[in-house]
């Protein structure tokens, strides 16, 4: 027995750091587990890591996955032009015109009307006519300018010439004719001086006025009377753009090109019956 | 259902007066010298669909090598003119038939053979033996003889 508990205590001395190292190494593993196991105790270690990472790819995003993209992006443009150029026809149309062209042609309509009107005899013709009248100069002006009109609106296939869809207040000449006659002079006219990038904007022919504004499948042919000023031309230009946008995408089926001319015909109505009644 | 067709061949042979035969004009032939191209319409039931034919028909002098490209762009169906008098207007007629195809493959083309008043019967024949294997329709724009026929033809031909 004695033997026994020598034993016994060696033991106890030899192993009792043992038996301590033992119970930490029990509990660390313990913690771990429940660290590894509990979502919020590793999200709070693991973050920062993630966090460091996404910031990294922010920051090299472009190196890492740029060439990538811009590959894939230009596929698709490259297998989908005409819908491209569908979708950026009206935007650029409309921010390059806006912006240059008729800012530029306003400045200089207004230079120009105030030059006639400050030197010519119908300057003062009105001028001593407000006087004795009593009539503000300004709406004496006013009368004077014939007012601009649309009579008629054609969207035209540019290719073959066939009318999609038109708007009219006075039924005239024979519309699918005018369509015919009118590609026939865009192209013609476009052939003849081999300008590819440039196209025909616009036809006058006795008083009328011809607004021509191409998209890249067709064209939209505004016939115009009376004294066509930028502003003018301008709403032109802004009804058709949205017009196209809206209306002509709509009018095409999902699945086919084909285009329903009764919501072109409608679309055209819709956006010009009120036109000039919109005017200032 | 509208439809454009274009009308081929050379100069003389007769496609101004087979429209005219064809359709009542309404534009004044002042429009083919001013731009070069002269459209009428005329609408025929074929098959009980309603079609609109615009009919292009190009100024005179012009070789058809000259044709603007404009002209023949988005075109539905080709009569294809030649004189039955002038081999001139239809030796070439398979090389110029052919280079249409291969910018429009699959538009239909039917063949005029013109001026039939003026020939015999020996003498058409032999000058359709001589185009083979295309065939070819001959008409009159004199008489009038198979004109509306051959509109006709294509126009079926187009709503196949
Ligand atoms: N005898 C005859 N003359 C024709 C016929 N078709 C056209 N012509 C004549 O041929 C000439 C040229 O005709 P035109 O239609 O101007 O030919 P295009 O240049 O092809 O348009 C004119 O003098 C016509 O009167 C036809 O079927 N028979
Ligand atoms: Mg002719």
């Amino acid at each position: 027995m004695g033997q026994g508990l020598g034993f016994q205590q060696l033991r106890k001395l030899l192993l009792e750091q043992d038996w301590e190292d033992r119970k930490e190494l029990a509990q660390k593993l313990e913690q771990l587990d429940s660290e590894l196991n509990t979502r919020e105790k590793l999200e709070e270690r693991v973050n920062p890591i993630l966090q460091d990472q996404e910031a990294r790819i922010q920051r090299e995003f472009p190196v890492l996955f740029g060439p990538q993209i811009t590959e894939s992006i230009k596929k698709q443009i490259k297998e989908s032009q005409d819908e491209v150029v569908e979708v950026l026809y009206p935007i650029i149309g409309r921010m390059i015109k806006k912006y240059i062209t008729s800012e530029i042609q306003k400045l200089s309509d207004q230079i120009d009307a105030q030059m006639e009107m400050a030197f010519s005899w119908e300057g003062w013709k009105i001028r001593i006519k407000a006087w004795i009248s009593g009539t503000p100069q300004k709406d004496l002006m006013l009368s004077k300018l014939i007012e601009p009109k649309i009579e008629e609106i054609h969207v035209i296939e540019k290719n073959s010439g066939m009318l999609m869809g038109s708007y009219t207040k006075k039924e005239g000449l024979d519309r699918d004719m005018v369509a015919g006659m009118l590609t026939a002079i865009k192209s013609f006219v476009e052939d003849a001086f081999e300008t590819e990038a440039q196209e025909l904007e616009s036809i006058d022919y006795q008083n009328y006025k011809i607004i021509i504004k191409s998209f890249n499948s067709f064209f939209i042919a505004v016939v115009c009377t009376g004294k066509l000023n930028a502003a003018f031309k301008d709403k032109i230009d802004d009804e058709l753009l949205s017009f196209s946008e809206k209306v002509l995408n709509k009018a095409k089926h999902p699945d086919k090109e084909e285009v329903q001319p009764d919501v072109i015909e409608q679309g055209l109505a819709e956006y010009f019956q009120d036109f000039e009644d919109l005017n200032e | 259902m509208n439809k454009k067709v274009i009308l081929i061949g050379h100069f003389g042979v007769g496609k101004t007066s087979l429209v005219k035969r064809f359709v009542h004009s309404q534009f004044s032939e002042e429009y083919i010298t001013t731009i070069g191209v002269k459209i009428d319409k005329k609408t025929l039931t074929v098959d009980g669909v309603i079609v609109n034919l615009l009919i292009w028909d190009i100024a005179g002098e012009n070789s058809q090598q000259k044709v603007p490209k404009s002209y023949r762009l988005g075109a539905h169906g080709a009569l294809y003119v030649f004189d039955i008098t002038r081999p001139a207007t239809y030796e070439n007629m398979h090389q110029e038939i052919k280079a249409l195809q291969e910018v429009m493959p699959d538009l239909p083309i039917l063949v005029m053979a013109n001026k039939k008043d003026l020939v015999s019967t020996e003498e058409l024949n032999e000058t359709l033996s001589k185009i083979q294997p295309y065939n070819a329709i001959a008409t009159s724009a004199k008489t009038g003889e198979l004109v509306n026929e051959a509109f006709e033809e294509l126009t079926q031909k187009m709503t196949k």
